[in-house]
């Protein structure tokens, strides 16, 4: 399957999800007007291949500041994943923040607490 | 030509006021705008958390107006596309702690629904609302509406103030709804 590659823009982050190295990437800052329409494509992206992939996928998630609507998005993704790694999948997700980011730092431990199978791990750099 | 801008411009500076924004509003001035004003707080050496509190919550208030004005222009099709109206203001009290203030006109029909909304968040404490925000977060989106009914409390999380709010009847059709989100510095 094809990789997906978004470009940044004020809004939005840079996404480059990997489907051959198993890496998906999202860096940047999320605060689009419309979120659910932004993130649409991402999704769909998502489902299709986690349907055909059995091989270990890494998270990664560098997000300096995001929205509400994007949080809800936020917890989707990792609601699916949490089904995934339930039913046997091996997916990590990186939530990498700077340590002076306070925020980002609670926004992850946020995510974390909702989340029963999937490993969630914060690293500060 | 009279003065009149000037003692404007005083008037907003003697009440503190960083920013004033009075007009159409699209999500590109909400970027540019709110590049600026973190810019401002950064000089202001504003701290890291309330600078992202206050750029939080003037995104959480822009989209509200983006979302709910009830005053709009050129929307067709698309819904992405229009321009809507409303007053953005950012300014300081007295005591140093950051404010933003919003108002647009809404439907006077909308008021019953917007003021529970606004009174369940402004009932509850820290823990309360990291709570509610937590279990809206996990419910099923809405449909036919572009946002996901977190804003309010994320607005709340982010002051640890109660939202101040108030409704100005302008006609039978509209009213002004303004609302105040204040961050302690």
């Amino acid at each position: 399957m094809q990789n997906l590659l978004i470009e940044k823009t004020n809004s939005t982050p840079y996404i480059n999800f990997n489907a051959v190295s198993g890496v998906l990437q999202i860096k940047g800052e999320s605060f689009p007007e419309n979120a659910a329409k932004f993130y649409n494509p991402v999704m769909e992206w998502l489902r299709e291949y986690l349907d055909c992939t059995s091989e270990q996928t890494t998270l990664d998630f560098e997000i300096v500041y995001f929205n509400s609507s994007t949080s809800k998005i936020f917890m989707t993704i990792f609601d699916v994943l949490d089904e995934e790694v339930k039913n046997g999948k091996k997916i990590v997700v990186n939530w990498r923040c700077d340590g002076e980011n306070e925020t980002a730092i609670e926004c992850g431990e946020e995510f974390e607490e909702d989340l029963r199978y999937l490993p969630f791990n914060i690293i500060l750099f | 030509m009279d003065d009149s801008l000037y003692a404007l411009y005083q008037e907003l500076k003697k009440k503190k006021i960083l920013f004033c924004y009075s007009g159409p509003i699209s999500q590109t001035s909400l970027e540019g705008v709110g590049n600026t004003l973190r810019r401002n707080l950064e000089y202001e050496e504003a701290g890291n958390k309330a600078t992202l509190s206050v750029f939080s919550i003037f995104v959480e208030q822009v989209h509200n107006i983006l979302n709910y004005s009830a005053e709009k222009l050129g929307y067709g099709e698309d819904i992405d596309e229009g321009l809507r109206f409303g007053i953005i203001v950012i300014g300081r009290e007295e005591n140093g702690d950051y404010y933003v203030y919003c108002g647009n006109r809404i439907y006077n029909t909308d008021i019953p629904v917007l003021i529970s909304k606004i009174e369940e968040v402004r009932r509850l404490n820290k823990d309360e609302l990291k709570s509610l925000y937590k279990e809206r977060r996990k419910m099923a989106p809405e449909t036919g509406r572009k946002g996901a009914g977190l804003g309010l409390i994320e607005m709340a999380r982010k002051s640890g103030k109660p939202l101040e709010y108030s409704f100005v009847t302008i006609n039978e059709e509209f009213s002004f709804f303004s609302i105040k989100v204040v961050v302690r510095r």
